[in-house]
């Protein structure tokens, strides 16, 4: 009889095809639930482990889940923070009756290279490696455009409903600075025209880019700032790790369950 | 010639303003008897009622602390705009709840806050220095104690200007029973009387029926919504981490809680709490004029 595919195993197997040494010293890539000798049935990778997440790997036949982001709103994923809320133990109880393994997985692919959120990202978004300075710079040197036409373009391309932009939608930018998630660079870089990432808090933090920009158009130099959200920006990464981990996972299927924008905005 | 009455003579004195009361001529006494904004920070201290911190980012930012003082801004971020419209309106002291230089260190250059670029002179830093030197600004940070007041003025300054006055719970402005409505038409509501662009954001079912509603103005974290959100139909909040209240909220959505949250930016959350600022340094410093300068929403969304 075949031995059945654990979780564990695949893990092991995540971990010998990176190419970069295991940091057991994480706390972020380690399991969240469920025990690594459950075997899978199939695989889903995610940005955002939320509990529709769950429930629409569970209906795709997936049990191991495998996240970027936290599974219990906080980013060590400490249970004593969130155990008090009764939606702590709705979401446990599902995860239990359907026999779910979360296994996170972000230290490491932001090490490994590439990193798949960048080469995600920047497919989304249509910037294509051509326009790339040098390979994993990140940066970005494309035609000409406006902010404004800039924006428009990738709220298209993701089908974004949430973007937010600071600066002149008239200013004339070509060179653009892509972060992921909250890994986002700051805007007061002379070489860069336009930072594109996830999300960064607005103020009181290491480079407060929002204000910087606003000061900017007030002097009339051309600066712009586009938060895509955490979720839109590090989503597209999560197929680029699907891929890489059926490579590897002949065994079952694999598959990105998207965790969606969560956020709408007011019609008015 | 103006002389200088009785009681004003009397409060100069004490204040010990007046180096050598008996030889001045009215006009100058009431130039010496000006405040300076050291002056203005101290009676501040004295009156927020609560116990100042040593590790603190309320300090001056910019410009001489013995500066003589005309008039005072508020401002919930003092922006190049800000600064501007200060001088507009003849305040030379910006009292501003978030940093002027972009990042909590609040250096006037540069400095390390430059990530990945060559060295050298930052145009903004360099134009912002300039235009405060130039219009004798002093810049002043006021935020971790304004926010330590009870009851909690940015709370009750959002509540306000939201028009829930009457329906703050009287032991926690933070708490709000308003007429039920639909969340559709309450962020709607919101983003009209806040006057904000793009920056608002909404995690929630739009048919929701939501009564009662809490503040979380500024920054937070999942504690925050956590211990609120038992209480609540809707959090209306300024910013948040993403992976922490957003998915908490989304998740709830999921569950089918009627729980919802309303983000409507760091900045725009603070503007009434600045307003709420510049009513009590009115009973402050009555000698001077205070204005309150809002921050438009930084952000916009693609047509």
């Amino acid at each position: 009889m075949r031995r059945a595919l654990t979780a564990g195993d695949i893990v092991s197997r995540i971990k010998a095809n990176l190419g970069i040494p295991w940091r057991d010293t994480t706390y972020r890539d380690t399991f969240k639930f469920g025990s690594a000798d459950t075997e899978v049935r199939g695989i889903a990778t995610t940005v955002f482990c939320s509990f529709d997440v769950v429930r629409r790997a569970a209906e795709a036949g997936c049990n191991l889940i495998v996240p970027h982001e936290d599974t219990y709103w906080n980013d060590r994923d400490d249970v004593t923070v969130v155990s008090g809320d009764p939606l702590y133990k709705t979401k446990v109880d599902f995860m239990t009756k359907n026999n779910i393994v979360v296994f996170r997985i972000h230290d490491h692919m932001h090490s490994q290279r590439p990193d798949f959120l960048y080469v995600g990202s920047a497919r989304a978004l249509g910037l294509d490696s051509k326009y790339e300075t040098a390979p994993q710079s990140h940066r970005f040197v494309i035609p000409e455009t406006t902010l404004g036409a800039l924006a428009a373009d990738f709220q298209k391309r993701l089908g974004a409903k949430a973007i937010r932009v600071a600066g002149n939608p008239n200013a004339k930018v070509s060179r653009i600075q892509l972060g992921v998630g909250y890994a986002t660079p700051a805007v007061n870089n002379p070489d860069v025209d336009v930072v594109v990432s996830g999300e960064l808090q607005e103020n009181d933090g290491g480079f407060d880019s929002p204000e910087y920009v606003l000061d900017a158009v007030s002097l009339g130099i051309n600066k712009g700032w586009i938060m895509l959200g955490h979720a839109v920006s590090e989503e597209e990464g999560m197929l680029e790790m699907a891929q890489w981990i059926k490579a590897f996972t002949p065994e079952v299927p694999v598959q990105l369950v998207r965790a969606g924008e969560p956020f709408w905005v007011p019609k008015i | 010639m103006n002389p200088i009455s009785r009681r004003e003579f009397v409060t100069l004195t004490a204040a010990g303003v007046l180096a050598a009361p008996g030889v001045f001529h009215s006009r100058s006494a009431y130039a010496q008897a000006s405040l300076t904004a050291q002056q203005i920070v101290d009676r501040i201290r004295q009156r927020a009622g609560v116990e100042w911190k040593t590790a603190t980012v309320d300090a001056f930012k910019a410009g001489d602390p013995a500066t003589a003082v005309k008039g005072i801004a508020t401002t919930a971020m003092a922006t190049m705009d800000v600064l501007k419209e200060a001088v507009k309106a003849g305040a030379n002291l910006v009292i501003t709840c978030e940093p002027t230089f972009y990042s909590r260190a609040d250096s006037p250059s540069p400095g390390g806050a430059r990530r990945g670029g060559p060295a050298g002179p930052d145009a903004v830093f360099t134009a912002k220095n300039e235009f405060i030197e130039r219009n004798g600004l002093v810049v002043w940070r006021f935020s971790d104690h304004w926010r330590l007041r009870t009851p909690d003025p940015l709370s009750v300054g959002l509540a306000d200007a939201l028009g829930w006055a009457r329906f703050k719970a009287a032991d926690d402005p933070r708490l709000i029973t308003a007429p039920v409505i639909a969340l559709d038409s309450l962020a709607s509501d919101i983003k009209q009387k806040l006057n904000i662009g793009g920056g608002i954001r909404i995690v929630g079912d739009p048919r929701s029926r939501i009564q009662k509603i809490g503040l979380l103005p500024g920054t937070t974290a999942i504690q925050a919504a956590l211990s609120l959100f038992p209480k609540v139909d809707a959090i209306v909040g300024g910013e948040v981490r993403e992976w922490e209240s957003v998915e908490l909220a989304r998740d709830k959505a999921t569950a089918g809680e009627n729980k919802s949250l309303i983000l409507i930016g760091r900045v725009v959350s603070e503007n009434p709490g600045m307003n709420a600022a510049a009513q009590w340094l009115k009973t402050v410093v009555p000698e001077l004029p205070t204005t309150w300068i809002p921050v438009t929403d930084p952000y916009w969304r693609p047509a």
